[in-house]
């Protein structure tokens, strides 16, 4: 049988860092009935106190004694004041303690603290925007995504989402009450304003009308846009896209930004960002992907809450929600702090981190670059001309079983690379279309910066179906062409492709080269044209590298 | 999965979430871990709706789902625990477990419960929804709010809790209009 402890145990564990709650509620009892024993106690723990300061230069020292006179102090209070404390949620060890105890002795307060806690639970749903019904369905959506990636719970979600809305206004057209509760309709009002508001123009339209009058130094200059850019507020682009210091405030539409630095920015509207007199970045409201040039030390990209630390190759923030911000890293590794209170997080590729600003902490979510979509459409170097194109996010699995009948698909398999030896590519002639067939292939030569896209081509019905045509066109020129099987299979480990199909008899002919289809890159070898029929129900992969500098 | 049963479950989520995070808050889950857990116990349910006996309510068996992720927690090293104490959830899931259903902010009509407060606190006189906000919306301690308001801590706490009575007879007056209408 464990014999109790003495006064002089109980104390020894607390100089040592070693009590548990229940030695100091044991302690506190018997200092409140001993004077002499709380002198000492109070004697070594200032002692203890002088020690840690002696002995460390700098630090916060975990101050014992402090912590042993609140627990005092917190003996002291009435009931209802620590059962405050609880609802509070500022509770400490030892106040919880004493809580329990009271509670043990009575059922009743057992279940009305249940019930209050509940009621402050409803409190902060009904007050706090983060706390809504939209942005735990938002958060629970992202985590269903991620855990049950290949399941159709956010599509059917998106699907029920547009029904409820559309049914809502028809009932509001009716002139009946709509009980709908949470932020929905308040999602539905702003796209209502996103139209009204690009209804007003083009991002060229809006930018001849206003005149940049500043002479401040050019920082950045816009080098894409999607359609329907508009911008609001003072600050925005030159005529010629040139970026100067300035808060600017793009109402709608995607806009990438080429840094003074070399590094890229692409913000998707509604956003605020402000570029700094350094060319730092602040990223107050929207996404923001940033793209950190292999030549550019660092990138300086802040967000409300979080600043990024070390900036991963490809880096994304989301700053849409009011109460907390994510960044999310898509290729390399990278480091996000809190801007208050120095904490950080590595990251690895594929990682998010959320800065909660109410309780200034960092939580790990799950990976869901979703939200980047339209950004990573423009950023991602390659634009749709022609045929139903789907350009995938970083990280998805390359694989042959997933692709709609006449789509084709776009991976971005490896961002960068410099390739160890030479590559064999297919001979594609450009400014000439050609059968996409069998052909003895040339070498690209192992120098400078390369960037390695997969397509993959689904045909419309097997056997019969009509061809697919594509036309791609990319920011930079395309210096190889792989469409053989062979040497698809032979470089998939020189252009680091992530492939993971394993499905029987594939790679023998995953290419484009049953000798139905055909090619063609343009003169100024930005373009590529395809026509593909297939062979078979199967997709065809088409795998396309251009130079990065 | 059974054609229908991820309609069924969405249907829930919305039915279900606010009674949920009440009923998981009541267990003693840190506030800024009840979303979390709440989140976790609807993905729980998910991955288990074939096993969900269709004759029973839902909501109890998502609580009972919550309950026992709750439980789990007390067995985690501390720093990855969700409950501010060991202690304190012990009696509170003990106060919970005598019946399966719960009523009012943790029971299955919590999220009418919750649209008749979100109604009363919009017509709180302006210092009241201050006061409200300073505590929810900014997370103040009674300390905090005391100084921004120029009081001592007791009255704010005595304010608040005012505040929190009337509030909760005005959703109650709220609910019997509903329930009578």
């Amino acid at each position: 049988m464990k014999s109790e402890s003495t006064g002089s145990e109980l104390l020894q564990r607390l100089l040592h860092g070693e009590a548990a709650a229940a030695d100091v509620v044991a302690l506190v009892s018997r200092a409140e009935t001993d004077p002499g024993f709380a002198r000492v106690i109070a004697g070594e723990l200032a002692f203890s106190s002088m020690l840690g300061e002696a002995v460390r230069s700098g630090a916060p020292v975990v101050d014992a004694g402090a912590h042993f006179e609140s627990n005092l102090r917190s003996a002291a209070l009435p009931m209802d004041d620590l059962l405050a404390r609880v609802r509070e949620g500022s509770a400490t060890g030892y106040e919880c303690d004493q809580v329990v105890k009271h509670l043990w002795d009575s059922p009743a307060a057992a279940a009305q603290l249940r019930r209050d806690l509940a009621m402050e639970e409803f409190f902060h749903e009904a007050l706090l925007d983060s706390k809504s019904e939209s942005a735990f369905v938002r958060s629970l959506e992202t985590r269903m995504w991620a855990e049950t990636r290949r399941d159709h719970f956010v599509d059917d979600f998106a699907k029920r989402l547009e029904r409820e809305l559309t049914s809502a206004v028809e009932e509001v057209e009716d002139g009946k009450v709509v009980p709908f509760a949470g932020g929905w309709g308040y999602t539905f009002v702003k796209m209502g304003a996103v139209a009204a508001v690009l209804a007003l123009g083009s991002f060229f339209g809006v930018q001849t009308m206003l005149d940049h009058k500043t002479a401040k130094p050019t920082l950045a200059s816009v080098v894409k846009t999607s359609a329907g850019v508009t911008w609001s507020g003072e600050a925005v682009p030159g005529e010629d896209g040139s970026i100067r210091s300035g808060l600017y405030r793009l109402a709608t539409g995607v806009v990438s930004m080429r840094m003074s630095t070399g590094s890229e920015l692409t913000v998707e509207g509604p956003a605020i960002f402000e570029v700094g007199d350094d060319a730092s970045t602040f990223v107050h409201e929207g996404i923001a992907l940033a793209r950190l040039s292999s030549t550019d030390p660092g990138i300086s990209l802040r967000s409300k809450g979080l600043s990024v630390a070390e900036p991963a190759r490809l880096i994304g923030i989301d700053a849409r929600s009011e109460g907390a911000t994510e960044a999310i890293v898509f290729n390399g590794d990278g480091g996000i702090c809190l801007t208050e209170g120095g904490k950080c997080r590595e990251l690895s590729e594929f990682e998010a981190v959320k800065a909660d600003h109410l309780r200034e902490r960092l939580v790990d979510v799950p990976y869901n670059p979703k939200a980047f979509a339209n950004a990573w459409a423009l950023l991602s170097g390659v634009e749709n001309n022609l045929g139903s194109v789907r350009i995938e996010m970083p990280g998805a699995a390359i694989s042959s079983g997933q692709g709609l009948e006449g789509e084709v698909q776009v991976y971005v398999e490896n961002e960068s690379f410099r390739p160890a030896s030479d590559l064999e590519v297919d001979q594609v002639v450009a400014g000439e279309f050609s059968v996409a067939e069998a052909n003895p292939g040339q070498q690209l030569q192992a120098k400078g910066e390369l960037r390695s896209y997969l397509l993959q081509l689904w045909p419309t019905e097997a056997g019969e179906g009509d061809e697919v045509e594509t036309s791609l066109t990319f920011d930079h020129p395309v210096v190889g062409v792989i469409f053989s099987s062979d040497r698809l299979v032979s470089s998939d480990s020189s252009v680091g492709s992530t492939i993971s199909d394993a499905s029987p008899g594939f790679n023998s002919n995953r290419g484009m080269d049953s000798g139905n289809d055909e090619i063609l890159l343009s003169q100024d070898r930005r373009t590529l044209n395809l026509r593909f029929k297939g062979g078979g129900a199967q997709a065809g992969q088409v795998r396309v590298l251009v130079a990065l500098n | 999965m059974k054609p229908g049963d991820r309609e069924l479950f969405i249907e829930q989520v919305r039915e279900h979430h606010a009674g949920l995070r009440g009923f998981v808050r009541s267990l003693g889950v840190d506030p800024l871990w009840v979303d979390d857990v709440a989140q976790e116990a609807f993905i729980v349910a998910y991955n288990r709706l074939d096993e969900f006996d269709h004759s029973r309510d839902f909501g109890a068996w998502l609580r009972g789902i919550a309950r026992n992720l709750v439980i789990n927690e007390r067995r985690k090293e501390a720093r990855r625990k969700r409950i501010i104490s060991d202690n304190l959830t012990e009696v509170l899931i003990a106060s919970s477990s005598a019946s399966d259903e719960e009523d009012d902010e943790m029971g299955d009509f919590a999220l009418v419960r919750l649209n008749a407060l979100k109604e009363c606190v919009k017509g709180l006189p302006e210092k009241s929804l201050r006061l409200l906000k300073s505590r929810y919306e900014d997370d103040n301690s009674a300390q905090d709010i005391a100084e921004e308001f120029s009081m001592n801590p007791p009255a704010v706490r005595k304010a608040l809790e005012r505040l929190r009575t009337a509030l909760r007879e005005c959703m109650e007056e709220k609910m019997q209009m509903v329930t009578a209408t």
